[in-house]
């Protein structure tokens, strides 16, 4: 059993500022961050429908780090869409905090991926034409808000973009726009993140960072996160995963290392 | 969000500024077009003060038919004139400073080597030269004032262009004969040399009296007031002494009429070349259409992540409008600047063509910056819509997806119902137009089908395309194959990109029908209505001598003096032509339908054509009533019906009946017929007409060439005033092949990493930019052609006989299309070709 990196392995950059934005974390209510009901989601008709979703009901906790592994085309990304309103479900439901997601409209939805959650994807997460300083403040800007300044500058110097920040996504590597990324997703301090493989196109090391800082984010921040992934190494940094396949849910593990998760794959691959 | 969007204009220069081109273009023609406008009323507002600064009242004949109608205020044919006895009276009257009454008419100054000098017709004055600088606006430069039956004086500009000087003898044509003068002075008008072009022949007043025809009259009295007097006063003394039939009014009265009057005629071409530039602006609205519903199709996946990370739908769809509004506001300014320099280019143009323009400072008024900048930003904010209304379509989800390159052929079923609905619109309204006629309905039909055109375009261009493809596919090879397949992959793209070349050439092409219809309908006019050997005829009227020197030579059988006047005919203005009815056969065919022709004629009697005819319930010995300036209301009997033919007019009477209500008129033409076998009219023809410098003769050959030549001259306005809306049509094509050969750079690089050669790049973008004209081209030239067919045959009561198809100029055109489609494609070539290899493979 190896434990996931310690955080004492990052830059010693970690300031005052972080701890205190600690402090002003988050006053909602308890229940789950994210749940679904009964999730069915079909793609085509007849002959070439795809069950995407098969009845999949799950939640993830409020405060901890949730990893969802699945072999390739098990329904992840399926699943993630749908629980973001992003994608809407054939049936069952799918709520954020309280708030059922098939019951909002466009406008809603749209302040909902604005206000409450944060997304980081595997690849073009940022826009081409702005700067990385300007990727992160993004949501604020749509929302007319200003950034809480020292949460900008804890986020930044943490994630060692500090410098790049005048950068075009162009001019980044691909784990400095992960890491961009991570920042957009966190400066809002959302209900919660989706991230939907966020280093599936990362090298080791940069993958270590980028899972190193949303685990820290989990830690110190309460920070809710649900991650998609195939990568048994990736899934030991979270608290909790849940195993994926052919659209159900197969199987769940809890603070596991990367050998408890590769095995529990190689279980379910046999 | 105004972040990005900005952001997406620096990012997207290139390709913005092409956009923005097209709006530029555009309103450089709408602004230059207001900018001459003004410039010219300026000018001639300008002029009409000086001339009537110093003038308190005129005293002139009561208009004769109806109010101050554009051409009625200037012309003093349809005034009477004054008693010359009112001028002493009025000088009586207590407040009058000064009056000095003036008469004018036809005096044509000939250079030296007998020619006519400047253009004849309106451009030459001839007036009775006031002494008295107190009202006059001529100021006497030189020498002295014409105080001799011999004297006159001239405008400097024609005495320095001319080199004439003061004590030098000069030819004068005149009203009914040339006669040589002695230059007594040069005068300007007002510190101008002469009256915006107009040249000047001043002359003493009982000789410009005696000249025109005026003996005891004149045509106006200018009236000055003793400083101090009271004006209304005054009016109403004056008025009180004038007979029935004259009337005073206020110096800025007449030089407002006046300005109205020139403002009005000024406003047609006014008008005219605003409709160009609208046409410009028209099809450049579709070319920015164009780019923008590329570029959103480009973006797809970064709208779709900006909805992502919580933008509204609003804020996607002002992002792209306002990407419009900014691109339409920079082109508006950037065009605004160069509308001066269009003003420039138009006024050259014109004069190109035959429309003299005087010259002067260019006048830019605020209203042509509101007016540019407004139709610019609104064209650009109209284009952008559809692709907004897209944009905010996006799913959030389309950013998580690869994005596909090749769009399926979505043929949407409620586009194609509306399609073909609006086909079976425009062609039961152009039908039913046409049975009519009703150019109005036609126009509806017209307007109709090019809708449809535009929406079910997308469905014939992968056929077509591929069609017209074939041949270069044959002869280019795989990199012609290659952008054939390009041409056809996305047919809504190509469709829209051949649209705005597609309006264009619809629009030369039914301009050529049109013009081919009315040049062969000149031709067919000419041969049905004269049967003369000659015309003769000058740029207006001409010395009544010269239908003397031309009837006398030996060999002229038949002489017909022909003349024209306004006249009011059951209430409206119309325009009445007299000839003498002697022999008339032998000069005009009259095809009469009803009654006699040359006999109706002699008895004074009025003719009408069918049309007229049929329009106003009128037969044979029915009365009109009729109003003639100088005589005033009679009525006329209709003694002769006859077939309609644009060269006659509608109303034609004898000459002594003409010449009896009208004071004084000039002959505008003199027809000749000459004894059969007799050839050698033409150099005594030349010879007796060598003194009358603007009067020239042609053969009916001649006339009928020259007919159509006036046509060709306007059709050669018209295409390179469309000139600039296919202009503008390639820079669509430009701008939608440089798009494609962005978005394909990936694909590109791989094609030349298997070993495409950058010749072959280059033919592959040419064929695809050669075939998009090709398309737009042929559906462009099938439409047009047919509307102006459609548009000729609605026509024919309006004198177009014929309907010609000029199919020479219409291949012309496909193959000017092709050459321009292989123009386009020239830097989307090269950049295309000079793409870096490595680097474009690894391009996403
Ligand atoms: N837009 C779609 N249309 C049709 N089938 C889809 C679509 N998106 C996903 N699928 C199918 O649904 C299944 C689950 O896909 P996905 O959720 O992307 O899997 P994962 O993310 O686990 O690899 C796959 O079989 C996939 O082919
Ligand atoms: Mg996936």
């Amino acid at each position: 059993m190896t434990a996931p990196r310690v955080p004492h392995t990052l830059p010693a950059m970690l300031t005052n500022s972080l701890e205190a934005a600690m402090a002003l974390t988050s006053k909602r209510s308890d229940g789950p961050a994210a749940r679904a009901l009964d999730l069915i989601k079909t793609y085509g008709t007849g002959e070439v429908e795809v069950r995407a979703l098969d009845g999949v009901s799950v939640e993830f906790e409020r405060g901890r780090f949730t990893a969802v592994m699945g072999p390739s085309g098990s329904g992840k990304s399926t699943l993630m869409h749908c629980m973001a309103g992003l994608d809407a479900p054939s049936s069952g439901s799918a709520f954020v905090g309280d708030d059922e997601i098939g019951r909002l409209d466009d406008a809603g939805l749209t302040e909902l991926r604005r206000d409450r959650i944060g997304f980081v994807f595997q690849s073009f997460n940022l826009v081409p034409t702005l700067s990385a300083a300007e990727n992160i403040t993004l949501p604020a800007d749509l929302a007319g808000e200003t950034v809480e300044r020292e949460w900008f500058d804890a986020l930044v110097v943490q994630l060692g973009i500090a410098e790049r920040l005048s950068h075009r996504p162009g001019e980044l590597s691909g784990g400095q726009q992960q890491r961009v990324a991570c920042a957009r997703a966190l400066i809002g301090r959302p209900e919660l993140i989706f991230a939907d493989e966020p280093t599936g196109n990362l090298d080791s090391n940069a993958s270590a960072e980028v899972l190193e800082f949303l685990r820290r984010a989990a830690n110190e921040h309460g920070q809710s996160i649900a991650m998609v992934t195939h990568d048994p190494l990736a899934a030991a940094y979270a608290d909790r995963v849940l195993f994926l396949a052919d659209g159900k849910v197969v199987g769940e593990l809890s603070s596991p290392s990367a050998d408890a998760v590769l095995a529990h794959v190689r279980r379910l691959g046999g | 969000m105004r972040r990005v969007t900005v952001r997406g204009l620096l990012a997207r220069k290139l390709r913005l500024a092409l956009t923005a081109l097209a709006i530029v273009l555009g309103v450089t023609f709408v602004s230059g077009t207001l900018v001459l406008g003004d410039t010219l009323n300026r000018t001639f507002d300008d002029l009409i003060g000086t001339a009537y600064q110093h003038v308190s009242f005129q005293i002139r004949g009561k208009a004769a038919f109806g109010n101050n109608n554009a051409t009625a205020v200037n012309s003093t044919a349809d005034r009477k004139p004054i008693p010359e006895s009112i001028a002493a009276a009025v000088r009586r009257v207590p407040g009058v400073a000064y009056a000095f009454g003036s008469v004018g008419g036809y005096a044509q100054f000939m250079a030296r080597d007998g020619s006519a000098i400047g253009k004849g017709g309106t451009s030459t004055l001839g007036f009775s030269f006031d002494p008295n600088p107190q009202l006059s606006p001529y100021r006497l430069l030189q020498g002295r004032a014409p105080t001799a039956a011999e004297d006159v004086v001239m405008d400097k500009a024609t005495a320095a262009k001319y080199h004439f000087a003061v004590g030098e003898r000069v030819l004068v044509d005149l009203p009914d004969r040339p006669q040589t003068f002695t230059i007594s002075g040069l005068v300007t008008f007002g510190s101008d040399n002469n009256l915006a072009g107009v040249t000047l022949a001043g002359f003493d007043p009982p000789t410009a009296q005696a000249l025109f025809n005026s003996r005891g009259y004149y045509n106006t009295i200018s009236v000055l007031a003793a400083p101090g007097a009271d004006t209304v006063k005054l009016q109403r003394a004056i008025a009180a002494i004038l007979p029935a039939g004259a009337e005073v009014v206020s110096g800025q009265t007449v030089a407002s009429e006046l300005s109205t009057a020139v403002n009005n005629g000024l406003s047609f071409i006014s008008t005219a070349l605003l409709i160009f530039a609208l046409v410009s602006l028209f099809v450049g609205g579709f070319t920015i259409f164009n780019t923008f519903s590329i570029t959103v199709g480009q973006r797809t996946r970064e709208l779709a992540l900006l909805r992502l990370v919580g933008a509204s739908r609003r804020q996607v769809f002002r992002s792209v409008v306002g990407e419009a509004a900014v691109t339409g506001l920079i082109a508006s300014l950037v065009g605004l600047g160069l509308g001066i320099l269009a003003a420039l280019g138009l006024k050259a143009l014109l004069k190109a063509f035959g429309i003299a323009l005087p010259s002067a400072p260019l006048v830019f008024e605020a209203r042509t910056a509101v007016v540019a900048i407004a139709v610019g930003v609104g064209v650009a904010l109209l284009s952008a819509l559809i692709p907004a209304r897209r944009a905010v379509r996006i799913p959030p989800v389309a950013a998580l997806v690869e994005q596909s390159e090749v769009e399926t052929v979505l043929v949407r079923r409620r586009q194609v119902i509306a399609g073909i609905a609006m086909v079976l619109v425009g062609v039961v309204a152009f039908v039913a137009g046409l049975t009519k006629p009703d150019i109005v309905l036609v126009g509806v039909g017209a307007l109709a089908i090019l809708v449809a055109r535009g929406l079910l375009l997308p469905l014939v261009a992968r056929p077509l395309s591929s069609a017209l493809g074939r041949p270069l596919a044959r002869l280019l090879g795989t990199p012609g194959q290659l952008g054939r397949e390009n041409a056809t992959r996305n047919p809504r793209r190509t469709a829209q990109t051949a649209t705005a070349l597609m309006i264009g050439l619809s629009l030369v092409s039914t301009i050529a029908v049109l013009g081919a219809s009315l040049s062969s309908s000149a031709k067919n006019s000419v041969d049905s209505a004269l049967s003369a050997d000659y015309i003769v005829s000058g740029k207006g009227g001409f010395s009544k001598s010269v239908v003397a020197d031309v009837s006398r030579l030996p060999g002229v059988t038949t002489t017909t003096v022909v003349y024209q006047g306004r006249f009011e005919v059951r209430g409206s203005l119309s325009t009445l032509v007299a000839a003498s009815p002697a022999e008339l056969s032998r000069t005009v065919t009259l095809h009469t339908t009803a009654g006699t022709g040359a006999p109706a004629m002699a008895a004074g009697e009025l003719l009408v054509d069918t049309n007229t005819a049929d329009a106003d319930h009128l037969h044979i010995g029915s009365t009109v009533p009729v109003k003639f300036a100088q005589t005033g209301p009679t009525t006329m009997r209709i003694g002769g019906i006859f077939k309609a033919n644009p060269l006659l007019g509608s109303y034609l009477t004898g000459d002594g009946f003409f010449l009896s209500h009208f004071d004084n008129p000039l002959p505008i033409a003199v027809l000749l017929s000459r004894a059969p076998g007799d050839h050698g009219l033409d150099g005594a023809l030349g010879r007796a007409l060598k003194p009358y410098a603007n009067v020239s003769f042609k053969t009916r050959a001649q006339f009928e060439a020259s007919q159509q030549a006036s046509v060709n001259q306007l059709l050669g306005l018209v295409y390179v005033l469309l000139a600039l809306a296919i202009l503008i049509a390639l820079i669509g094509i430009v701008n939608a092949l440089m798009l494609s050969v962005f978005e394909r750079t990936h694909e590109i690089g791989l094609l030349r990493a298997v070993g495409m050669k950058r010749r072959q790049v280059r033919a592959m973008i040419r064929s695809e930019s050669v075939i998009i004209a090709l398309f737009g081209a042929v559906v462009g030239l099938v439409i047009g052609t047919l509307v102006g067919v459609a548009l000729a045959s609605s026509l024919r009561n309006k004198g177009v006989t014929n309907v010609a198809v000029p199919l020479p100029s219409l291949i012309g055109f496909l193959v000017l299309s092709a050459l321009l489609g292989l123009g386009a494609a020239t830097w989307p070539a090269r950049r295309a070709a000079n793409l870096d290899v490595l680097a474009a493979v690894a391009a996403e």
